[in-house]
């Protein structure tokens, strides 16, 4: 890897459930300058979009390539999708 | 077999298929349905549930494959339904065929379990005008430490 090199990617952002209802969008195509980690996404998105600090609220999980992730997980660089959503509730 | 469908499923038709000839000496199966959660008449109360198709199915199978990593079984069939459901409809079917029952009754345990806490579904509740999103129970993540290894 070298360092300090960005790469730029576009990346699909969906969100689901009460999250999705309070940013009051689906998704959202967002431009990445990797390497980013999950974390730096969220503060990326609270600045890009209108209602886009729910996405601090508290137990907000997400995905990368429907794989769970966390905060401090580095985007990869063959992303397509990344998801941000609440705690699940299914069964 | 992991399904998730709009349509209701039939317990009997799943049991079947779980059955393998000359092997089976065990099936523990789980169905999950929605009960009247106000003090509302039942049809005033209702549930949508929502998924990430892909993601969901991808969890489903993780846990899947880790119930088969942990015990000995013959088959394993998780159908869960999304979209409105109503007071009394089935949600949701775990089904787990084995040698024996202790497997059996195991794996259903675990793969409900984490169905719960790791499959990405979401319930919103309808009471008469009022849609509220349903909170995670903190009891069902903490019902998880029941299985580290």
């Amino acid at each position: 890897m070298v360092i300090g090199v960005k790469i730029a990617v576009k990346v699909n952002i969906v969100f689901f459930a009460s999250l999705k209802e309070k940013i009051g969008q689906n998704s959202h195509l967002a431009e990445l300058d990797l390497p980013i980690t999950i974390g730096q996404l969220k503060q990326q998105l609270s600045n890009e979009l209108d209602k886009g600090d729910a996405i601090f609220e508290m137990g907000i999980q997400s995905s990368v390539d429907f794989e769970f992730a966390r905060d401090e997980d580095l985007i990869p660089i063959d992303v397509k999708e990344v998801a941000f959503f609440p705690p699940v509730t299914g069964g | 077999m992991i399904k998730v469908q709009e349509e209701d499923f039939q317990v009997d038709l799943l049991y079947k298929n779980l059955l393998q000839a000359n092997k089976t000496g065990a099936v523990a199966m789980f169905v999950g349905l929605v009960r009247q959660f106000s003090d509302l008449p039942k049809e005033a109360c209702s549930f949508e549930l929502e998924h990430y198709p892909g993601m969901t199915e991808n969890n489903l199978q993780a846990i899947v494959d880790e119930a088969n990593t942990r015990w000995s079984l013959l088959d394993v069939a998780v159908v869960h339904r999304v979209g409105r459901l109503s007071v009394d409809d089935q949600i949701v079917f775990v089904g787990v065929s084995a040698a024996h029952r202790a497997e059996a009754f195991a794996a259903c345990d675990f793969i409900m379990d984490y169905l719960k806490s790791r499959a990405a579904f979401w319930k919103k509740e309808t009471q008469g005008d009022e849609e509220q999103w349903v909170s995670a129970n903190a009891k069902d993540e903490q019902s998880l430490g029941r299985w580290a290894k």
